[in-house]
Formats: structure tokens, sequence, C-alpha cells
């Protein structure tokens, strides 16, 4: 598992500014994390993020019903996602 | 007196959206005309086969599938937060109406309502 530089934890949806903020600040090495209401970037049309690894908490996921359209993201639940805060070596709760 | 309440909160991250239908369930209840209008993130709440046991929370499906037995005159979807969402009448709850313009839509009640 190659090293994450920056783990990017977002809870907003996607019109919320910090969420808008959050996706300016991503750097190809970083790893973005979607929990709560973020998970609905999924479903929205949004650009794909090159070089960022995304991650997505199951959940959530399913408590809104997004279960076919994770695309690329790999879905995460709670444990694992202790692991990625542990690997980051920063962490950014937006 | 005509309500229109609109939710364009996402739903299970505030309560604010929850309010907002109790709200509208309340004017219905009363035999006020009222109707609901899901825009912005909002529309995320008629999204079907919401499975929440494991975020510990009550459907907002099942709040949704009492609004016409409350007498909740129309449920209105915003057509363009539709398509950013991805989300098709097939997608949706049943009885949901898709509204292409939505700013038309508020003009039509007395009085209109937000979430939050």
């Amino acid at each position: 598992m190659t090293p994450i530089h920056t783990l990017h934890i977002l809870n907003k949806a996607p019109e919320h500014p910090r969420s808008v903020a959050c996706m300016g600040a991503l750097m190809p090495g970083d790893a973005l994390l979607l929990t709560e209401n973020a998970v609905l970037a999924l479903a929205a049309q949004c650009s794909t993020l090159a070089g960022i690894r995304v991650y997505a908490l199951a959940p959530d996921v399913a408590a809104r019903g997004l279960g076919q359209c994770t695309g690329e993201a790999a879905l995460v639940d709670y444990p694992a996602m202790v692991d990625l805060t542990a690997q980051a070596q920063n962490v950014i709760s937006w | 007196m005509s309500t229109l309440i609109v939710i364009d909160q996402p739903p299970y991250g505030t309560w604010a959206g929850r309010e907002a239908l109790d709200m509208a369930f309340s004017l219905a209840a009363f035999d006020q005309p009222v109707a609901l209008l899901f825009t912005g993130a909002g529309v995320n709440w008629l999204r079907k086969l919401q499975e929440t046991s494991e975020v510990e929370q009550k459907s907002v499906e099942k709040n949704l599938s009492a609004a016409p037995i409350f007498g909740v005159e129309a449920m209105y979807a915003d057509a363009a937060a539709c398509v950013r969402y991805r989300l098709t009448l097939e997608d949706m709850v049943a009885g949901v109406v898709m509204s292409e313009s939505s700013s038309d839509l508020l003009n039509q009640y007395k009085h209109t309502a937000f979430a939050g």
C-alpha cells in the first residue's frame, strides 16, 4: 500500500463551500475519504481526480441508496477508516 | 393559504430536512394545502432502496411514504438537481413529479418555507 501523503476526510455535501475548498486542496499522492453527506459526490457528476485515491464509508453509502454508483471509489468500513487515518502522514478533517 | 415546503438539505446529514417534513405533515393534517419541493442535495431524499440500519436512523423513504396519507398535495423534484445527481423517475419513490422550472413553482404558492 503506497503511503498516503495527506488524507482528506470530507463529510459535506458537494454543494457545500467546504467541499469545493477540499477538492481544490487535493494533491497527487493524497487520498480522499468521503463520509456522511459527502458520499453524495459519488452520484453527482464531478471531475475524476487524477492521482487521488478515493474511499467512501460503506454505511453512509448504503443509507443513501448509492450502492450501484460507487465508480472508482473503494468502499471501507469503520475499522478500515481508522487504518487509513493511521497510514496517512497528515489528516485534514474538512 | 397554500404552502410550499422546500427541502434542499441532504437526507441524514442534518435534522433540518426532517423538521421541514414534519411541518409539511402538520399543515396537511390541518387541511392546509401544502406541497413539497426537493431541490439541490435534497433530491437525494427521493432515491429508492435506502438501507439505513448501519447508521441507525429511520429511512426517510418511510417518512415520505406517509405524505399522501397526510394529504400532501404533491412532491416535486427539481429537474436540474436530478440531472446533477443522476436521478431519474425510476430511481425515485412513487408519486414524484419532475419540476422543470422551480422558480415558477415558488410563485404559485402563497407561502414558501425552506428547511433549516
